[in-house]
């Protein structure tokens, strides 16, 4: 008898599996054991034959089959009914690999997301933000930077002149200009902003980008430099970017420099980008002159301060790996698009 | 500046490694840009930026000059001079200077009998490596002396000198032209610095010699001139005429006063080797201004301060005396220094201290984050300008950068008819940027024009920059920030569910809507159609307050892009930043949202012809609501039955109290009220 509840269980077990998925099959299992003339049924019924040793046990046996049955056969009616469910909306699916409907989504230029960087990391080191006009008069562009009328360092700036004898700005310096006549030390300020001039090749556009650095205060020294410089370099393009100073000429600073950064492609050892010097040169550099702080009525003896400036156009070129400076006044779709905001 | 390794090293003992070399002239900002083993065998050739400041480096010895003190090794000596036999110089010639302002110093010698013929070989090389090519023994000599101490020399045909007499003047009244020897006129101003002879003009001074006394094969007898000019005269001179030449370029920027001298011995010596003459005793040196040496004053806490350590004031003399300084105490344990005849540049104690950093090296500089607070102001940018950035780029616009500069004429038809001329570069570079831009838009369009031509059909772009509107008599223009839209191709992502619509003036009055409200929220604007003449007229919107206008969005007009051969339809906007910036937004302020559930009745309309909507919407909201009102237009058509011209509009008027619904009679009074300024409007009728 206790056999046959064991291969009873077994074809139970056999036929949920068969019916697997399929509501009705499982309901027929049902049917075939838990029935009124069900296979079980039919063995409860057939206690009354068995002697009175016999029969609590096997009675105790059929009960317990009978409860795992009823639990093993519901659970696979809710697994087949969920199966039909998911089959039924199925039946209803879309191709979700086909393209999405998504809304558009615009990019900043390059120059913009590199002006903003660097004027993060400056506004964190504590630097306000100034602009200035792009049109300038010759006293802020040349004179107060101590580049009186025909000094020899104004050709290195080929200017663009308007008819009425303003220009526009050759470099974002005046902006510096203006904020030393508007405010008294301690200044530490940025400004970045387009300039202007008369030179038209491959890798030279007759308008590009700027952004210089002043610092002026009490005791302010070519470390502070060098110091600012490498803190403002780490943090954009990595913490093993090293900075180079070498002397450089500017008539507005001195000691003058021209500085360069380890080559970003190459990380210093040489290669095509950096023509095999390792380094790539970012701009000039240096003490404010004291003729400039004489030009803006600051007290060159009281105080000292430095300066530094960089092509935010070249840098972006640096960062995103563009080989051809003339994409960027361009505005080809394929092209700013690849900097999504 | 290209400079011969070999020449260099017959003026000083330098290490043999060119690497060396250039590194020692680059880290004392003398930047050596290439290297040159192949153009010259048997020489390197070094390509030095020699910076506007140091013309004493614009020739070999001031190079080495710099490579000796880098290197702590001493000059060669200069060679002797022969001092000549016949009849001195003073019998030959006369040697006067009119104007000793820009003349300080003018030296003549004579060297008699040259030949003129071809250079050896060894010359011929040499000049090659500075980038020039031998022309003949007695020119290639002048050349020699001004690559050599970069002072330059010219050489007169002493035969063609007229009355025997040398005058450095200005021009005389009937001299208004004058031919150089490369066979040009050129045009003479009142103070244009002249050579002349007795008769008349021979040499611009100190830029190029004239067509008349050149130096032929006939040449037997030399005069010498080296001299001193007037960096500013020579300068402007040479930008006037647009002439600048290896003299011109050394003179205006400033030469050793005392160089000249040297210079005419060596030329002297060179006529002799190369061309076999025989100088005239002595010289004449006309000497009206002679340098006064100056002295500047070095504290060694100054240079400590500025370089931000302290190398010891033993370091520092030590630093000035290797350039040829010199150097004496001064009281307070100052350095007193005497910068050499050649170092024109040292006029100020920060110079000095340059040559402190330079000599003891910048790399020595230690680096330090200066400790600082907060920003010490909140800086003068326009924080709208980043914030449109983000809200275009945000709705599916592409940042574009656009010339400031139009051609002329560009941007015409998107200013007012009575805007005033643009600002007009005097010197362009190119006819297409002549004009500074009034309006940013001609910028995108053209870029528009670009990415269509190329084969993009979807074109969205934006630019925020400045236009530049001139004031007048020479004040600055005022240079307003602006953003400026463009959009060709699709209205709406191109998408597999549904038809591809083509953009309209709704979209980009929409995404200028949404600029307006973010930028500006609260800002009272007045709708109106602007007139520009380059936009459709029948589709182009502005907005504006209190007259002025803060922007405008329109359609391209079909006649000007017909005139651009544009492939598309374009339509564009520009948006007034500093308007918006000028109406400070109020903070944004919490209004309680409704509990209770709204109430609506539709109007069904029909506008005549002309009639727009927004005007009969002014009239519906001068009824007083019973609750805030919406009006929301849930359907347009336009066609049969309608008349031509008219359309009919379905507008659903949404009551939405906050607190108690409203009752159906005060809706539906409400709504007979709409209809009453509906029935007494002109060219607007319910529909049936």
């Amino acid at each position: 008898m206790l056999d046959r509840l064991e291969r009873l269980e077994r074809e139970i077990s056999a036929a949920l599996e068969a019916a697997a998925g399929d509501p009705a099959a499982v309901d027929a299992v049902r049917v075939r054991f838990l029935g009124r003339k069900g296979e079980l049924t039919a063995l409860a019924k057939g206690l009354a034959a068995l002697s009175a040793a016999e029969r609590p046990a096997t009675g105790k046996a059929i009960n317990e089959l009978k409860a795992r049955a009823t639990a093993a056969i519901a659970e696979a009616g809710e697994r087949a009914a969920a199966a039909a469910r998911r089959a039924e909306l199925l039946r209803d699916r879309v191709d979700v690999t086909l393209p999405p409907r998504a809304p558009w989504s615009g990019s900043l230029h390059p120059v913009s997301l590199v002006r903003r960087e660097l004027e993060r990391i400056f506004r964190a080191l504590g630097y306000s933000v100034e602009t200035g006009p792009e049109v300038e008069d010759d006293f802020h562009n040349f004179q107060a930077l101590n580049l009186p009328p025909d000094h020899p360092a104004r050709d290195a700036t080929d200017t663009f002149y308007l008819d009425d004898g303003l220009l526009l700005r050759t470099h974002t310096s005046p902006v510096q200009i203006r904020t030393m006549e508007a405010r008294r030390p301690p200044i530490r300020m940025v400004c970045p902003g387009r300039v202007y001039r008369r030179d038209w090749d491959a890798t030279h556009l007759p308008m590009f980008h700027q952004l210089e650095a002043l610092v002026v205060d009490e005791g302010v020294s070519m470390a502070d430099l060098k110091g600012t410089m490498s803190a403002v370099w780490r943090r954009f393009f990595g913490e093993d970017v090293r900075i180079r100073l070498r002397p450089g000429y500017f008539p507005f600073v001195e000691p003058g420099a021209e500085y360069d950064v380890t080559c970003r492609a190459c990380h210093g050892s040489g290669c095509r980008v950096c023509k095999g010097s390792g380094w790539i040169e970012l701009g000039g550099a240096g003490m404010v002159h004291p003729a400039v702080f004489e030009a803006v009525g600051i007290d060159p003896e009281r105080y000292t301060g430095f300066a530094f400036g960089l092509g935010i156009d070249r840098i972006a070129l640096t960062r995103y790996g563009i080989d051809d400076l003339r994409l960027m006044p361009e505005n080809d779709v394929r092209f700013l698009g690849q900097f999504p905001s | 500046m290209l400079a011969s390794l070999n020449w260099l090293s017959e003026l000083a003992a330098i290490p043999e490694d060119p690497d060396r070399v250039a590194a020692a002239l680059t880290a004392r900002g003398l930047t050596v840009d290439a290297i040159d083993r192949e153009t010259v065998p048997g020489d390197v050739v070094l390509d030095v930026d020699v910076p506007a400041n140091r013309p004493d480096c614009l020739g070999h010895l001031g190079l080495a000059r710099e490579i000796a003190a880098a290197f702590s090794h001493p000059l060669s000596p200069a060679p002797a001079t022969p001092i000549g036999e016949g009849a001195p110089v003073g019998d030959e010639i006369e040697i006067e200077i009119d104007d000793p302002e820009l003349c300080t110093r003018y030296v003549a010698r004579i060297v008699r009998g040259v030949r003129v013929g071809p250079s050896p070989e060894p010359v011929r090389r040499r000049l090659e490596a500075c980038g020039l090519r031998s022309i003949n023994n007695v020119v290639d000599a002048s050349n020699l002396v001004l690559l050599g101490l970069g002072q330059p020399v010219h050489f007169f045909d002493l035969e063609r000198v007229r009355g025997r007499r040398i005058v450095v003047r200005r021009p005389r009244a009937p001299e208004r032209v004058f031919r150089t020897l490369d066979g040009i006129d050129r045009t003479l101003e009142a103070d244009t610095l002249l050579i002349a002879d007795g008769e008349g003009p021979s040499a611009l001074a100190g830029i190029m010699g004239g067509a008349d006394s050149e130096i032929g094969d006939t040449t037997r007898d030399v005069l010498i001139e080296a001299a001193w000019f007037d960096p500013r005269s020579i300068r402007r001179t040479a930008r006037r005429l647009g002439l600048s030449t290896d003299a011109s370029q050394r003179f205006e920027r400033g030469a050793d006063p005392e160089a000249p001298p040297r210079a005419q011995d060596m030329a002297v010596r060179l006529l002799v080797e190369l061309a076999g003459g025989t100088p005239a005793p002595g010289r004449i040196d006309v000497h009206p201004r002679p340098r006064v040496p100056a002295t500047v004053v070095l504290r060694p806490q100054r240079a400590r301060l500025l370089m931000g350590f302290d190398p010891g004031r033993e370091t520092m003399v030590e630093a000035l005396r290797a350039v040829g300084i010199e150097c004496a105490d001064a009281a307070g344990g100052a350095i007193s220094a005497t910068a050499p005849s050649w170092r024109v540049d040292l006029v100020r104690e920060a110079d000095l201290v340059e040559e402190v950093a330079r000599h003891v090296g910048y790399d020595r500089v230690p680096a330090r984050l200066p400790v600082t607070g907060a920003a010490p102001d909140e800086g003068t940018t326009r924080p709208l300008a980043d914030r449109a950035r983000d809200l275009l780029a945000g709705v599916g616009f592409h940042e574009a950068v656009c010339y400031s500069m139009l051609q002329a004429g560009a941007d015409d038809g998107f200013v007012p008819r009575d805007a005033r001329a643009p600002a007009t570069i005097a010197n362009p570079i190119s006819e297409q940027l002549a004009v500074l831009r009034r309006t940013l838009a001609p910028g995108l369009l053209a870029a528009v024009d670009l990415n269509l031509r190329r084969g993009v059909r979807d074109v969205r772009l934006f630019e925020v920059g400045r236009a530049f509107l001139t004031r007048g008599s020479g004040a600055l223009p005022d240079e307003p920030y602006r953003v400026a839209l463009a959009w060709s191709g699709a209205g709406e992502p191109r998408h597999w569910s549904r038809p591809v619509r083509e953009v309209d003036v709704f979209d980009l009055a929409g995404v200028v809507e949404i600029a307006l409200r973010t930028l500006a929220p609260g800002f009272a604007l007045q709708r109106g159609i602007p007139s520009l003449a380059a936009l459709h007229p029948g589709r182009s919107a502005s907005w504006e307050t209190d007259g002025r206008l803060v922007a405008w969005c329109g359609a391209l007009h079909p006649e000007v892009r017909a005139r651009l051969d544009l492939p598309a339809e374009v339509l564009l906007a520009e948006i007034d930043l500093d308007a918006l910036e000028a109406a400070a937004p109020p903070a944004p302020a919490y209004a309680a949202i409704p509990r209770v559930p709204a109430s609506a009745r539709d109007l069904a309309l029909v506008l005549g012809p002309g009639t727009p909507w927004g005007a009969l919407l002014d009239r519906l909201r001068r009824v007083d609501p019973p609750a805030p009102v919406s009006f929301e237009i849930v359907d347009r058509y336009a066609g049969p039955p309608l008349a031509d011209g008219e359309v009919s509009l379905t507008v659903r008027v949404i009551l939405q109290p906050l607190e108690r619904t409203l009752t159906d009679e005060r809706t539906e009074a409400y709504r007979r009220l709409l209809v009453d300024v509906v029935e007494a409007s002109d060219g607007v009728r319910l529909r049936a």
